[in-house]
């Protein structure tokens, strides 16, 4: 996969060569940017349709196994879940319907799929988010620190740990916790993101949702938090044979100090994009952990897309996991521009 | 730089105190007992006293609760504990038993059927059920196209219904017909529902007015059901209060649950997860004669109802020696015993051993006349001209005897069962290509006629007519595309359809069984279908919280997904109290790790910039 | 120090060749002194040459059902089954030794697409200037944005199920990175003076591209790849997981699968979900190691670390 592959210096090169297109004047800089941002998710919704029409098969059929129905009773499911008419139609009533919002209907659910999303969506937030934040300041904590001193038993202890780590298949370790912690030692709960009984007080709720998620986040942190050691370590590495370096050291100053308020906030520029870029990887990840968690988000509804096969849930889906992506890469590009001083010159 | 430090220190420290004083007590009220909140007399459907509320674990989808629409097995079902039927099933066959109605009689040879319902009923809210709820229903979905999605085909015989006084209900049928026309429609409340603007769309989810044992409270789509028990019921009130359906996405996470005292109930157990459970403690396995065949249902030469052919499959299998010479060659006693570890009945035709008075025995002469024999199948192929080539596969005319068999890529059991297959196939001469797919294309295959074989089943009620008829000539698709009616096996034979018409007029009993099984003997000698097994619905409930389930049919049958209601209904907890100690373990190790994980990251991040402050020397 | 200079002259084609035999014996020393490299290259190999002769090491009926009837089902490990048996009875290391040909096979193969199209669209995107260089660089960042495995699903589950789906879903889900990677490095290439002197001298687009850009771009396309098939092999695994891929071959992903589907976990029966995971774990790392210690050699800037 693009986004979970450790970078290569080259990457990092690349990225100072896009500087140039960030020193245009602020306007124009936020109108390509935000244009950009918009033609990719056309293209993403337009992908969305018409590669679920290549699909074979009709669900009512297999409704119709289960249920003893009669042949009026089949043409009137039909009709409901507007399979009868011809596909231009059927286009032309996803454009108008994803204009409004409306992605149709799940054939499993029975509900409307943007309602069933927008319930769902905050929950998927709620933990990518929180992993993603635990899993980039470990990373780049550790990343800095080891790129910092390359070769010593800190880093190679680190860089080793990070590569073991990043070979796991995310949803084996997640059948792993969940075995150990949740079934065996009981310490955590087996699923779920409240429990049936949970604290009426507001806190007592919060501290509940935060048992739920333990294990799930540390999954996905596990998983991913290496991608951010190596980017950040490459990153110092790079950083440490510049110049004004040898200068501060020359002047006396502790070398903790030289690389926490010299070395690293330079080293974080180029990062920041790339940190961002694979923030693609732990989303997705989280259609797997949700699964084996019974986490009740965005991931867990694709996984029972595809159980269906739910075809307007996993469109759904598809085209908010993208949109998510093309959101936090838009305000990576933002806060890039912020954060590089000279950038900001034009 | 001193003051500005002490500053800093001075505010950290403050920082940690507040964090302190919020997180311990937080974490101390939630290591109580939970029994602290039940005196907190909300109506959401959390709280209440542990002890008399069931949970059951599911992953079942809901369509809706409205008993006109749902077709989905998990509300359907939750609907039979909702509304009492005018004509129960008996818990003990499964024939027609007392339902809202007491006792009935069939006048005109079983074209007119007179209701009696029982005295004093009442719906929930308190209003008397009469004949009127009852004609309006039935009204309703004779009328209403959009309201007979669920359950039409069982009113299509209905002429009209009559209500002359409150209690009598007389069903005036077109045609006379032997069985219950009563059965499996669920009877709702007129009063309600004929206030609502479009009954349809009517979702159902919350509050229902029923007459069942259990009434629908609320529901949180995918996360929880709640039912409350029904005081008004006729047949008494349960003993417990509530039922809650918690959601889990995988079997596993169920099973763990049960364990660790989450829930008290699951169903649809694996073979392994069932053999793992025997010894836990609490917990009691219990494994039911199920109403559901599993089959490889053939493509035996599929036609229009005018006789026009269609799909694409292998007209080797229109010659009934192949069919018959690949049921030889089969060897489903082990597949019951090998991929689904002895947990269900050697399958006959197609309607289940929970069905006694019904279903083809095991030791019928003609079960024992296609018992599993290589051998004799190697003889009939050669009989029929298939001779083996080089490879080992039979050619006959230069075409290679080579067969698909499509299986659910999601099922593992189908894909078990296609690798006993294909050996033992090999071994008669037959080649099988396994085409691995996932449901739809299947479902839309098998309307189309594009397969040989594939994995086939039915959950089959109490009267056998529906599925009879829908292995009749009538059935098959009136279009070349397979649309235009349901069939099974897309088999049709004329001596089979006379039957059918016959069982469905004949009145007495015993005649009836009498043609029924002959049209079983019929199906089975000509192969439309080989039935493998039926499977046992394996459950497992924690004993030592809830006892008195009771089984469909009684002596030995499932729990859960019953054709009634009977599973639940009387259940019972056990002991005076039941603390419910055991569950409320959980939450406090958990929360308190919880809790010391922030702290501890509070203190030590507060400790961390302390001690950097303190380090820094001159910067520039 | 090699053997007598050679005084007789010889074609551009054969120094050519010369040249590039020293520099892969060049390469293969400088491998041979990472540690870390040797060691995941040798575990690469003893799994390749295993997953080769899984015909002859694990005969193919030890996979039918229909002769392993008497075989104990669930058997833990021990001497007479060495990785334990499943749950239909069959051994555990003959399923991961046919395993290992099903989930390499897709590697690599899902790699191949992969980094074919990536390279193809990487130089096109880095030589070609003005609207068609800016098009492909949009098309690149398009597919950079897409989730990945969300894609990958999707196709899984539009095209007919099986393995040469998986490759597909995978390759056109995880060219963009490649292509990022190799654009950057064309760019870089392309501003240097021996391309100048060569355009002015005449040379088209092609010969540019074969003659100068691929074996500059290739080495690092090179490390890229051995960095991607450890990936492709756990997106394989985890799409087999969510039940997308072709159920009835053996790779590791589908053991796992099957795993979960009899509830080994909670069961107890650890071998059968660790055993496959730590396979994956294992061949992965092996590839990770390879990769990094090749990018050490091919990418001068890190050597020096």
């Amino acid at each position: 996969m693009s986004s979970t592959v450790p970078p290569t210096e080259a990457v990092i090169l690349e990225e100072q060569g896009e500087a140039s297109v960030r020193s245009s004047p602020a306007v124009k800089f936020a109108l390509t940017k935000i244009g950009g941002a918009l033609i990719s998710l056309a293209m993403v919704i337009l992908l969305g349709f018409f590669a679920f029409k290549i699909l074979p098969g009709d669900p009512v059929a297999k409704l119709a196994r289960e249920h003893p129905m009669s042949p009026e009773q089949i043409a009137q499911l039909r009709a409901q879940l507007g399979l009868d008419k011809p596909l231009w139609q059927q286009f032309g009533d996803y454009l108008v319907n994803v204009f409004t919002l409306n992605f149709g209907e799940s054939y499993v659910y029975k509900q409307s799929v943007a309602s069933l999303i927008g319930d769902y969506f905050w929950n998927t937030i709620l933990l990518t988010g929180t992993s993603a934040v635990i899993a980039i300041a470990l990373g780049l904590w550790l990343g800095q620190k080891a790129g910092w001193r390359p070769g010593s038993r800190f880093d190679k202890v680190t860089s080793g740990t990070s590569l073991v780590w990043w070979s796991v298949p995310t949803f084996w370790l997640a059948l792993i916790l969940l075995m150990v912690f949740g079934g065996t030692l009981h310490w955590f709960p087996t699923g779920g993101m409240v429990s049936p009984n949970s604290p009426d007080d507001a806190l007592g709720k919060v501290l509940d949702v935060i048992w739920h998620m333990v294990l799930p986040v540390t999954t996905m942190v596990a998983v991913v938090y290496a991608q951010y050691v190596m980017v950040m370590r490459a990153s110092v590495m790079e950083e440490k044979s510049a110049d004004y370096l040898v200068t501060a050291r020359a002047k006396g100053l502790r070398d903790d100090d030289l690389r926490t308020r010299h070395a690293v906030p330079n080293a974080l520029l180029p990062t920041v994009t790339l940190v961002f870029l694979h923030i693609g990887g732990l989303v997705a990840g989280a259609v797997t952990v949700e699964t084996v968690f019974s986490w009740p988000g965005l991931g867990k509804l694709t996984y029972q897309a595809i159980q269906g096969p739910d075809l307007p849930l996993l469109q759904g889906t598809f085209v908010v996991f993208s949109a998510i992506i093309i959101f936090t890469n838009l305000v990576a590009d933002f806060v890039y521009r912020r954060l590089d001083p000279r950038v900001r010159r034009g | 730089m001193r003051s500005r430090h002490r500053k800093h220190l001075i505010r950290a420290m403050s920082l940690f105190a507040a964090a302190a004083l919020i997180v311990a007590p937080a974490a101390a009220a939630n290591a109580a007992p939970t029994h602290v909140h039940a005196a907190d007399p909300s109506d959401s459907p959390s709280s209440g006293d542990d002890a008399k509320t069931m949970r059951i674990a599911t992953s079942g989808f809901v369509d809706t609760f409205n008993p006109f629409v749902s077709i989905y097995l998990l509300p359907t079902n939750l609907i039979r504990y909702m509304y009492e039927n005018l004509v129960q099933n008996s818990d003990v066959d499964g024939s027609p038993t007392k339902g809202l109605a007491d006792h009935w009689d069939v006048t005109d040879e079983g074209k007119t059927w007179t209701f009696t319902l029982q005295d004093d009923l009442e719906w929930s809210d308190g209003e008397p059920i009469t004949s009127a709820d009852v004609k309006y229903t039935f009204d309703q979905m004779m009328s209403v196209p959009e309201l007979s999605v669920a359950n039409g085909n069982l009113v299509t015989n209905f002429d009209s219904v009559d209500a002359p006084d409150d209690k009598t209900v007389v069903i005036n049928l077109k045609e006379a017909q032997a069985p219950n026309p009563a059965i499996e429609i669920p009877i709702v409340p007129e009063h309600i529902w004929s206030e609502i603007s479009n009954p349809a769309e009517y979702a159902n989810d919350a509050d229902v007015v029923g007459s069942g044992p259990f009434l629908l409270e609320s529901y949180k789509a995918n996360q929880f059901i709640t039912l409350k028990a029904n005081p008004t019921f006729w047949d008494g009130a349960p003993k417990i209060d509530k039922i809650q359906y918690v959601y889990y996405t995988n079997s596993d996470a169920q099973v763990q649950a049960l364990r660790s005292g989450d829930v008290d109930f699951v169903s649809g157990l694996t073979p392994t997860q069932y053999d793992a459970l025997k010894d836990a403690e609490g917990i009691t396995v219990h494994s039911g004669i199920g109403r559901r065949y599993s089959s490889f249902s053939f493509n035996s030469g599929l036609k229009t109802v005018d006789g026009r052919p269609f799909g694409t499959g292998n007209p080797a299998l229109q010659d009934v020696e192949v069919r018959q010479a690949i049921r030889l060659g089969t060897d489903s006693d082990t597949l019951l015993e090998k991929v689904l570890g002895g947990l269900g009945d050697p399958g006959t035709s197609f309607i289940p051993a929970s069905y006694p008075q019904w279903t083809l025995p095991t030791d019928d002469a003609v079960v024992k006349e296609f018992a599993y024999d290589p051998e004799k199948a190697k003889a009939k192929l050669d009989a029929a001209g298939w001779t083996v080539g080089e490879d080992g596969i039979r050619v006959k005319d230069g075409q290679k005897l080579s067969i698909r068999l499509t299986i659910d890529a999601s099922d593992p059991t189908e894909l078990a069962i296609s690798q006993y297959f294909q050996p033992w196939m090999k071994e008669i001469g037959i080649d099988v290509q396994v085409v691995s797919t996932d449901s739809d294309t299947i479902s839309a295959a098998a309307v189309s006629g594009d397969y040989d074989i594939y994995l086939s089943g039915w959950s089959i009620g109490p009267d056998p007519d529906y599925q009879l008829g829908i292995n009749t000539c009538a059935a098959l698709p009136t279009e070349t595309d397979g649309t235009g009616a349901t069939n099974q096996d897309g088999w049709c034979n004329a001596e089979f359809d006379k039957m059918y018409q016959e069982q469905r007029t004949e009145t007495d009993p015993a005649k009836r069984e009498a043609i029924v099984h002959d049209m079983l003997v019929l199906n089975y000698t000509d192969t439309a279908q080989i039935t493998y097994w039926y499977a046992s619905g394996l459950e497992a409930y924690r004993s030592d919280r809830f006892t008195d389930f009771r089984m469909m049919p009684a002596d030995g049958g499932i729990i859960a997904n019953q054709s009634g209601y009977w599973g639940f209904k009387d259940v019972a907890p056990v002991g005076a109290e039941g603390d419910g100690a055991a569950a409320s373990e959980g939450p406090n190790v958990g929360l308190i790790v919880t809790g010391v994980i922030i702290a501890v990251i509070v203190i030590g991040g507060v400790i961390y910039f302390v001690v950097r402050r303190r380090k820094s020397a001159d910067v520039e | 120090m090699s053997g007598p200079i050679e005084t007789t002259v010889r074609s551009p084609r054969s120094m050519a060749w010369a040249r590039r035999r020293h520099a892969f014996g060049a390469f293969c020393r400088e491998f041979s002194r990472s540690r870390s490299g040797m060691v995941g290259l040798g575990f690469l190999v003893v799994i390749v040459v295993l997953a080769l002769l899984a015909p002859v090491i694990a005969p193919a009926w030890m996979l039918d059902l229909t002769k392993l009837l008497d075989q104990p089902r669930f058997a833990p490990p021990s001497l007479d089954h060495p990785l334990g048996t499943d749950d239909q009875g069959r051994e555990l290391w003959v399923r991961m030794i046919w395993g290992a040909r099903v989930s390499l096979l897709v590697g690599f193969a899902a790699t191949a697409v992969s980094m074919i199209i990536g390279t193809v669209v990487g130089i096109a995107a880095g030589h070609f200037t003005g609207w068609t260089g800016g098009l492909l660089m949009r098309i690149i960042d398009f597919f950079l944005v897409l989730p990945s495995l969300i894609l990958a699903i999707v196709l899984s589950v539009v095209l007919s199920r099986g393995v040469w789906t998986i490759v597909i879903a995978i390759g056109l889900t995880s060219w963009a990175g490649t292509a990022r990677v190799v654009r950057a490095q064309t760019l870089s290439v392309e501003s240097r003076d021996y391309i100048e002197r060569a355009r002015v001298l005449g040379a088209g687009h092609w010969h540019i591209i074969v003659k100068h850009l691929l074996p500059a771009v290739l080495p690092l396309v090179l490390a890229n790849t051995t960095l991607t098939v450890g990936s492709a092999i756990i997106a394989e695994s985890t799409l087999s997981f969510l039940g997308l891929g072709d159920a009835t071959l053996q790779s590791w992903g589908s053991v796992l699968k099957n795993s979960m589907d009899v509830s080994a976990a909670t069961a107890g029966y650890w071998w059968y979900v660790l055993v496959p995971g730590i396979a994956i774990v294992l061949v992965v790392l092996a590839f990770t190691l390879v990769g990094r210690a090749v990018e050490t050699i091919v990418n001068p800037t890190l050597r020096s670390r």
